[in-house]
Order: C-alpha cells, then structure tokens, then sequence
C-alpha cells in the first residue's frame, strides 16, 4: 500500500540498519517498562482491594512485601519457591513457543512426585544415583504423561485445554488414591507416605551455609542447568527452531517440510519432562516424602511467570524470584495481618490481563513515540 | 467525492487529494496498479473507512458516511473482490442478511426466499435461493453478492475486481448483467487493472496512481496504451520476450493421479502430464477447478488416493513435504504472505525453513548462527530484497520483498522442479516484472517450471506449453501456448470443449 | 454387577442424570453461544464459580434466594463483559485472558469468603436460600416418569428449556443469526452493516448468563452452600460437550446427558463401596475417551469418504 514517489531516494542499507537498531532497542525498553507498569498497577489493584474490603493495607502491604526477606528460614521459603516456580514456568514456555495451550503441568507435577518418591523410598540406591535415579524416572513419566495430550492434539486435533485439564483432575485423584491406599504405611496417624532414603535427600542449604533457610536445597542448581538447557533447546537447535516456526505460522512450517505433528507432540512431552523436574524437586529437596496435595495451587503459577518473561527462557528466572518473593510474601501476609494470601492470585490475574492486553502495549508504544517526535521537532 | 486524503495510522499515505466523479447511469472504470488507492477510495466511499480529510457529495448534497449502513442507507452498494458470503447460510440468507424480513419476533424465512427469487428475475440474476452458498460456483457467488446490493435498494453499485475468478464466458455474462442493470437506471463503479476488459464495459475510465488521481477520460478517447502509460508513467511491455525453450528430459511425470477431500469430494480425477527440463508448463483454469490440489499433492501437502507421481523416475507420491523438497521440488505457494512466511520470524530464519536441520545450518545438532546470517546477506544481496537487516522479523517488509524472501529461498535451494501458484497474484507491476523475470531465468538454466494461474494473459504469455484444468481434470494441452487465444483456452476452461484423451496423451 | 445395573434403570439415577446434568448444560449452552459468535469462551468455570459464589453470599444478606439468583446472574456476565473488553476492546489473546478470568475467580471467590467466615474451605456455617424445587401437579403420580420429570430444582428446568431457547434464538431471530454470520464469517458481517464487536459482546455476555446460571445452580440448588472451587472443572467438560454436540443445541444436550450420567453413575457407585477417589474420576476419563473417540469417529467416516470415491471410481 505505501505509495512509493518516482524519486524516491536510493536504499540506504547502512543508516536503514543503524535506525532499525535503534528502534529496537527502544522497543525491548518500551517492554520493560510496560512489565514494571503492569506489576505496580496489579499491587495497586490488591492495595485498594484491601482498603475496600477495609483492612489495614499497609500492615498487609509491608508484610507482604517485605515478609520474604524479614527472616533467614521465609528466605529459605523464597528460595524453594522460587526454585518450583522458575522449572515450571521454563516447562510451560516450551509448548507455549509453539502456540500449544498445554495446562497440564499440575497433573505432570503429581504423577513425577509420585514416581520420584516410589524411587526414593523402595528402591535402595548409592549416593548421587539415588538423586539421579528417580530424578529421570520422574521426567520420563512426565514425558509420557505430557506426550498423551500432545499425540491427542497433534494427531487428533482435540482441545488441549480441555485434555490436559481432564488429566489433571485423574491424576490428582490417582494421587489421592493411591497415597491413601497404597503409600500410608497402616496405622500412620497422618495420611504421608513414609520418608525417602537418606541418599535421596537433597542436600539444604541450610547445612551448606550455616543458617537456617528452611527447605531451600541443591535444587537450585538445576534451576541453572535447565535455564541453559531451554535456551539452547529452542534458540540452537533445530527443534527449537521447529517450535518457534510452528508458534510463528503452522501452515509455514508445514509448507517448509517440518513434521509440525510430531514436533507438537513433543513439545507437550518436553515441557511435560521438566515439569516432572519440579515435581521431583518438591519429593526430593522440599518435603522428602508424599503429602496430601503436594503440588496443590500450583497448576497455573507457571504461566504467570512464564507469561512475564515473554516465554523467554532467560528472563524467566527473574520473574520466577520475583513471583515467589509475592507468593511467599502473600503467605506471611495472611498470618501477620489476617488478609487471605488469595490477594496474591488476584494480582496474578490483573497482571495476565494488562498484559495481554495488545493495545495498552502499543497505546504505551505510540505515546512515546509520539513524545520522541515532538521533541526532535522542538 | 472531493480531495479526499487518507493517512493511515501507521503512516501509509493511501490516497492524497484525490477527485472523483461519477455520472448517474454510466459505466464508471477505476483502474490502477495494486496499491494505487482505488481501494482505499472506494472503502471511504462505502464507509468501511474514514477519510483524514476530504468532501463525498451525494445527488448534490454533502454528506457523511461512517459505516457500511450508512453507505447502504444512502443506496451505495459494494461487491467486494472476496466474497463476503457467509459459507453456511444459505443464498437466500446471505442476501437479507442484516435486513431480514421479519414475521414477529422471528425471521420470516419464505419472504427472504421470495424477494430472492423476485430480484434475480428482474434483473436476470439466476440464482438458486435455497442451495447453500458453500456448495454453489464462483459465477452464482458474484451474483448472490450483486443481488446482496440490489435487495438493500442500492442506486450506485461498486465492483471490485469482479472479474478476477470468472472464466471468460462467465465475464461476458457479468457484462451483459451489468449493461441491464444500467438500464434499469442504475450506476456502476467497476474497479479492474484489467485494461482490456475496462475498455469493453465502460463509459468513462478513472485512472490512478501513486495514491493520486492522474485523470478521468471517456472511452472514446482512450485506448490500452494510453491507460498503461497513465497507470504506471511509463511504456510497460504486455508481451513477455522469452528465447525458445531447450527442452531437456521429462522431470515431472504425473499419472492418473487421484485425490479426494476428507469430504468425500473427488478433486482430481486421472490428472496425467509432464513437465521437461527447461520449460514452463501452464496451467490455466478457472480457480476451484483442483489447481490446489494438484499443487498441494505434488508437493507432498496432501496425500494422493491413487496415481503416479515421479521426479526424474523416482516416485515422490505420498512422501512429506520434507521427502519432497530433498528429492528437488520447490514451491512456491498460492497464498505467499500466509503460507510462504512466518511474519515473526526473521528473515533470516525465514530463508532457512527448507534447510534448517543440514550442513552448514547445523552440525552436530545445534544451529549455527553464523551460517544463518552469511546465507540471509548472500540472498538479500542477490535478490536486491530491501531489508535492513537479516535478523528483523520478515513481517517488517513490505509485501513485494516478502514475495522476493519466498522467491530467494525456493530458488536458492536449486530445484529440478519449481512449482508456482499463482506468482503474481496481489503484486503490482514491478514485482510482477521480477517474478516473470525469475521463473523465465530459472527455465533458461534448465529447471522444470509448473505454472498454475488464474491470470490467462500471465499463464498465455509465460508458458511454453499449456494444459487446461477443467472439474479436476487435464481437458487440453497445447504444444504450443503461443498463437493461442484467451477465447479458445476459455472454452476448454468452461468445459465447453475437450481434447480427446489420445489428442491429450500425444501432448503429454 | 447386577446391582449396578439395577442403580442405572431405576427411575432414580435418571433423575440423579437429569441433577447433575443441569450444571454442564447450562455453561455448555453459553459456550455455544459464545463459539458460534467465534469466540472460544474459557473462562465459563470462573463465572459460574463467581455466579455461585455471589448468589449465596447476597442469598445470605437478603434471605431472598431470588435476590441471590439476580446477583448470581449480575456477576457472571459482569466477568464475561471483563472478559469481552479485553479481548475484543484491548485485542487481548482469549485464551489467556481466560485463564486469568478463572484465577481470578478462583482467588476472589476464596480470598471474600474467608473475609466473611474466616473459613477457606466453604459458606456453610452461613444460612443462605436455595432455589424452589418445584412438583409438578398431575405429571407428579404418574410412576417412574413422576419422580423423573417432577420435583426437580427450577434451574434443572430453566436448562432444558433453555436448550430450545438458544436453539430458536440463533436460527429464528435476527439476533441470533448475526451472531452466527459474524462468527462465520466477520467481514461479510461488517460489510452488510452488522456491528460486529456488539455482536460478540452479545455472545459472550449471554454465555456469562448461562453459565452464571449454572454457577448458581451449584451452590444454591445441588447442594446450599458455597465451596472453594466447587465448579471442579465442570467449566471445561462443558466445553468438551460443545465440540462433542458438533456445536448444535440439541448435541450439546445429548453431550451434556452423558456426562451427566458418568458422574451420576459416579456417586451411584459410591455407594457400593467402591473408592472414591477412583469413582470420581469417572466424568474426566469419560470426557477424555470422548474426546478422542469423537476424533476417531470424525477421522474414520473421512476415510471412508474417500474409500467409498475409490470404490466408486472402480466400478
């Protein structure tokens, strides 16, 4: 449509690339900015939600966001948290990249914990192997249980939504089930399964550095390996590559020769494989044997922080803290100033909504750009 | 309407100033290259867009028009070059939708079938009011949308491009339609870049460029080159210089090849043909005639039921896309800015998609960047694509150096075979001349070129040889595309008149 | 067995289908609704959990269950018209503004109830109303279709006359069928002068209707009280009944009805002491093995679509 004039000037390659560059540079810092944006205005929502409903939001405030860091163990809390909430948000990015509405990481979570601790707890194991072995058992059920949905997509064209959500609710109540049934040894008080072998056990951190920060363990390590693992798998690899033109225009990567089915499917079993990574973390580092609803409330976290870092496997280690820091901070909010750490959630909805509201983003876009002009011309 | 001027939100200056006229009763042409603004103009007109500045006068009265309502309620009706028919509905539906007759609280269904019926004699529209407008050919879709208008009182009718999916027969019937229309006192404004066709059904031509009106003559004054020169400032060659083809040995061998939609609809029926070295075989028919199909199943798209598929002896029927474009088929597709590229990726990703998992794009499992980025310059320096810089999303161009990014990377990848559907369908002339230009290079070294369009002047005057698509079937190859007229080759894609199989098989 | 088979003809367990159906037909018809105008509606859990939340606590306010149905009925298109402002004002993506919809509604919903009872779990040491069950004179004694059609709750009937409602409203009225010409196909709409954005506000609002209908179904009629999440995922195997139904009324009911009787075959056989848990997850894997065998289905009779032209070709 744009109307070339007959004298159009020459393509000037190099000051053409030198602008672009510059445009995309503001562009990422228009992002940023429109993120922080989104998050003062989603505390702002729970702030006057709290006036309303008439407590004391800045009791609740100060607690919530200084509560985190208030004691050595509710660090500890963040840490753990943290740890969880960054491997499921790097779980969800992969199929996200590919356009697949896979929620199934609740139920992935379930079953790895389940099968990391059957590991853990019967199958006695030397060091390191003992971590290791039910580590892999774990994510090779996470595979398959990701893989289900992903073949029934791919192949059948069903809902995923709809499937993954169907899953989780069976594996959930399979749980249940079968730690009430099979894992509680008879006459326990409680309903928990018995503690996994020593060997198994994540080391803390708290024996590491000598205070006390709770359940926070060696898990953070693989936090590291798996942020670089991701980046690499959808940047470096031609996988990545496969998932990232399949999210970009199926069609395309179909006409281009890529086996779109397969790729989707595996999309949901990989993302499917490092969920299980959380939910062996929960086993292995946090609660060292079953409990009842142990990845409980967890199911959507991951695509809050996944979501803030624009399904980028870089940034999602900061939202990931930073996520963690409100979910813990929500907690001790409830305990401190009687306000339900369900605030949090509402913060998390605002936050999904502002952000993927399009046209705020471009509204913010355009004002600056528009602010850029105006200054130039003066 | 009075120097009308429109600046789009991102900056796209579509019509700037510009003047136009039309006379009650008369056949009113608007013609321009693609981009030229007609579009634009007439969608102020019909109040789907608002002008930044600028007068539209009515019967001597200013007036404002926001919405398509409005325009209707004006009497100003439009044909829009795709069909804006809901498929599911019915004709009947589709022409009092929005204006539904009604018996109570409810759609009164026999008045809608009734007044149908009642237009389409009246104006010799023929229309079957109760068929589903999914299952009805292109020529009764134009007339549903025509009579669309007419049911909502329109005075003044806006065809756009309405010629682009009619056979030649269908055209003159379209004609002859439009002439009884006029004569029931109505206006047409017929938008077309199809000059010879302008020249036949007109009273007065307008013609734009560059977002400008360069000027409004009568027909009598004009003639087809006067109206090339005034589209594009300059003398354009309608003929394509080509050197004689150097047919080498068949590549392409299709035989009796069969498919069939997950609908049950046979598609294509025993398509058998070849296609040598060094030549471009055509083919010509009217869209919806198994075209698609025929692409789509060559090029491993969708899976044949029956038949014979080969490139240089080797079956390639039923392989994947993947098996397909490693054996030496490219392909160019139909829809491009859809199918042909992911409009968030980089162009330089975009240029890899045929070749991303091989040497030198990946050695040991993982891409290399470096590779990506020398192949992405090397193309956009060969095909003179006016790209910044390979790493920005190929959605950041425009639609002409999209086409070339599609074009670089089918040719880059040094076919045996290239298949192109439709290249220049929704590109204006410039990019038109580097498509004939690339396909005619590509066959002089010796590539296989399958040519399927709906233009008949473009698949005429670019094939070596022609074969005619009728109903999912080959019903004529000629030899020889040259001497060839658009009348005859219409008759064949009418189905008016078929070759006999041995006639067809000796042209093979 | 035996006894099992007993459970599934008694006039009972139908009743029990036609109970538990009421909560999947109504967000299931707003689905439709919402899908036919091209909007693919997620969040139909969130709403009837706020519908059924908000119905309860102004029941308890006012003592008036109908007051209580209002602001039901008030809350749940309140959230779909959130929803429609930020997918069609502010071009959010749906499916994602969906799901934060449901977070939100499973926080609110949590976080008020606890402010109001200090308990997280449930409403129940609150007195709130519930809708009439109404006995239908006459059809009442007539046996085994007396127990079945009578003495249901006045939603279960708002259901199933809902059904033809929505069913006239998309294919007899102007209304409707905009709604279905601009979820077919948009332009076409626009250019014959339909307000498309109303349109879809239209869909999405009626479907936050009916599924706040439903909502408040479950909290005031099933059963009297408002629990955490009590919706359980009905919001979604609702969806799964629209595709089931091939996005017509009537096969959505029919959907709808089998899912209804694998959960009422569920608590039937509950109480044959079989475990609960495993009992329970009788309606997912029914939805699940629908989905896949609807998708099967679809893909066999293609096939033999094309086989049947191969044959036809032979001969």
């Amino acid at each position: 449509m744009q109307a070339t004039l007959p004298t159009a000037p020459a393509f000037d390659r190099a000051a053409e690339r030198a602008r672009v560059q510059q445009e995309r540079r503001r562009s990422a810092m228009i992002d940023f900015s429109v993120t922080l944006g989104t998050i003062a205005l989603a505390l702002l929502v729970g702030f006057l939600v709290m006036l309303i409903v008439g407590k004391d939001p800045l009791l609740a405030y100060s607690s919530l966001l200084s509560g985190p860091l208030s004691r050595s163990n509710r660090t500890g809390r963040w840490i753990e948290d943290a740890t969880t909430l960054i491997i499921l948000g790097l779980s969800v990015s992969i199929p996200f990249r590919a356009r697949q509405f896979s929620l199934g990481a609740q139920g992935q979570m379930f079953i790895a914990a389940m099968i990391a601790a059957v590991v853990a707890i019967y199958l006695p194991m030397p060091p390191v192997v003992a971590v290791l072995l039910p580590l892999a058992a774990a994510m090779v059920v996470g595979f398959l249980v990701g893989l289900l949905p992903g073949l029934m997509k791919a192949y059948l064209n069903a809902n995923e939504i709809v499937s993954t959500l169907m899953l989780n609710a069976v594996i959930v109540l399979l749980y249940d089930f079968l730690l009430t049934n099979v894992f509680t040894p008879p006459g326990s008080q409680s309903l928990r399964s018995e503690l996994i072998q020593p060997n198994s056990m994540l080391l803390r951190l708290t024996a590491i550095f000598g205070v006390n920060l709770g359940r926070a363990n060696l898990a953070v390590l693989f936090v590291a390996i798996l942020v670089i693992a991701v980046w690499a798998l959808l940047n470096r690899t031609p996988f990545g590559y496969e998932i990232r033109t399949i999210g970009a225009n199926e069609k395309f990567a179909r006409y281009g020769g890529i086996n779109t089915r397969r790729t989707i499917a595996l999309s949901f079993a990989i993302g499917g494989a490092i969920a299980a990574v959380a939910g062996a973390h929960l086993v292995l580092g946090v609660h060292q044997r079953l409990i009842p609803g142990i990845a409980a409330g967890l199911g959507f976290e991951g695509i809050v922080v996944a979501l803030l870092a624009r399904n980028n496997p870089l940034f999602i280690p900061i939202t990931g803290v930073f996520y963690s820091y409100l979910r813990v901070g929500g907690d001790i909010m409830e305990q401190e100033a009687a306000v339900g750490a369900e605030i949090v959630q509402v913060i998390q909805a605002v936050i999904i909504l502002l952000l993927t509201a399009q046209v705020l983003v471009d509204y913010v876009k355009a004002r600056s750009r528009r602010a850029r002009s105006v200054s130039c011309a003066a | 309407m009075r120097h009308i001027t429109k600046i789009y939100p991102n900056g796209v200056l579509a019509d700037n100033d510009v003047t136009f006229e039309v006379r009650a009763g008369e056949i009113h042409a608007l013609v321009g290259e693609n981009g030229a603004g007609k579009s634009t103009l007439m969608k102020i007109l019909y109040g789907m867009e608002r002008p930044t500045s600028g007068q539209i006068i009515l019967r001597g009265k200013p007036v404002t028009i926001h919405t398509p309502h409005e325009a209707i309620a004006l009497g100003i009706g439009m044909v829009h070059q795709n069909f804006m028919l809901v498929p599911s509905f019915t004709i009947a539906e589709n022409i009092v939708l929005g204006a539904e007759p009604l018996r109570g609280a409810f759609v009164d269904r026999r008045a809608a079938i009734a007044a149908t019926t009642r237009l389409a004699q009246e104006y010799g529209l023929s229309v079957d009011p109760e068929a589903v407008v999914d299952a009805v050919p292109v020529g009764m879709r134009q007339r549903v949308e025509i009579l669309k208008a007419l049911y909502r009182g329109a005075d003044v009718l806006i065809l756009d491009e309405p010629t682009a999916v009619l056979t030649p027969q269908e055209t003159h019937e379209l004609f002859a339609a439009i002439r009884q229309l006029v004569n029931a006192g109505k206006t047409v404004i017929f938008i077309s870049h199809k000059l010879r066709e302008v020249m036949e059904i007109s009273d007065r031509i307008s013609v734009m460029r560059d977002a400008r009106m360069v000027g409004t003559i009568d027909k009598r004054e004009a003639d087809e080159h006067l109206l090339a020169r005034m589209m594009v400032g300059r003398e354009v060659f309608l003929d394509i210089e080509k050197p004689p083809a150097q047919r080498g040995p068949v590549v392409l061998k299709v035989r009796d090849l069969e498919y069939a939609t997950e609908a049950g609809v046979e598609v294509l029926k025993h398509v058998s043909f070849n296609v040598y070295a060094g030549e471009i075989l055509g083919i010509a028919g009217v869209e919806g005639n198994g075209q698609t199909e025929l692409v789509e199943v060559i090029a491993g798209l969708r899976a044949p039921l029956g038949g014979v598929i080969e490139l240089d002896g080797k079956s390639i029927a039923g392989l994947t896309p993947r098996e397909v474009r490693r054996a030496g088929v490219a392909h160019i597709p139909e829809d491009r800015l859809t199918n042909g590229v992911a409009m968030t990726l980089s162009i330089q990703e975009n240029l890899i998609v045929d070749r991303y998992a091989r040497e030198p794009f990946t050695r040991g499992g993982l891409m290399r960047p470096a590779e990506i980025a020398r192949n992405s310059e090397a193309l956009i320096e060969q095909y003179a694509i006016r790209a910044p810089d390979g790493t920005l999303p190929v959605g950041s161009l425009s639609g002409g150096n999209m086409q070339k990014v599609v074009v670089a990377r089918e040719l880059s990848s040094r076919p045996k075979l290239l298949i192109a559907a439709q290249p220049t369908r929704g590109v204006d002339i410039g990019a038109t001349e580097f498509m004939h230009e690339q396909l005619i290079k590509a066959r002089n070294a010796g590539v296989a070129i399958l040519l399927v369009s709906a233009d008949l002047s473009e698949v005429m005057s670019l094939s070596d040889r022609l074969a005619v698509m009728h109903d999912g079937r080959i019903v004529a190859i000629f030899p020889d595309a040259r001497g060839l007229t658009e009348e005859e080759v219409g008759l064949y894609m009418l189905g008016t008149k078929t070759m006999t199989p041995a006639e067809i098989e000796r042209n093979w | 067995m035996e006894q099992a088979l007993q459970v599934i003809f008694s006039a009972t367990f139908i009743a029990a289908v036609l109970r538990v159906t009421t909560p999947i037909l109504l967000p299931a018809l707003g689905g439709l609704v919402a899908e036919l105008g091209g909007v693919a509606n997620i969040a139909l859990e969130g709403i009837m959990l706020t519908a059924a939340c908000a119905g309860v606590l102004i029941s308890v306010a006012t003592q008036s269950e109908w007051l209580g149905l209002l602001a039901g009925v008030a809350m749940g298109v309140l959230m779909a018209l959130v929803l429609a402002f930020f997918h069609l004002n502010l071009k959010a993506d749906v499916i994602l503004a969906a799901i934060a919809i449901n977070i939100l509604a499973s926080g609110s919903t949590i976080f008020v109830v606890f402010l109001l009872t200090g308990d997280k779990g449930s409403t129940s040491a609150l007195v709130s109303k519930q809708m009439p069950f109404v006995e239908i004179p006459l059809i009442r004694d007539i046996p085994l279709l007396g127990p079945i059609v009578s003495g249901q709750n006045l939603l279960t009937y708002v259901a199933f006359i809902a059904v033809a409602l929505v069913a006239v409203f998309l294919y007899r009225t102007r209304a409707g069928i905009h709604l279905r010409a601009v979820g077919e196909n948009p332009e076409a709409a626009r250019s014959v002068g339909i307000n498309v954005r109303a349109q879809q506000y239209l869909a999405l609002a009626l479907s936050g209707l009916l599924a706040a209908l439903g909502g408040v179904y479950l909290s005031m009629g099933y059963v009297k009280f408002f629990a955490r999440d009590m919706t359980a995922g009905r919001g979604f195997i609702a969806l799964a009944a629209i595709f089931l139904g091939g996005k017509t009324p009537l096969g959505t009911m029919i959907a709808a009805l089998v899912f209804g009787a694998a959960e009422a075959l569920s608590v039937q056989l509950g109480n044959l002491r079989v475990p609960n848990q495993l009992v329970q997850m009788i309606p997912y894997v029914a939805t699940l093995v629908a989905l896949v065998v609807y998708a099967l289905a679809q893909r066999q009779r293609a096939i033999a679509r094309q086989r049947k032209f191969r044959q036809a070709q032979a001969t």
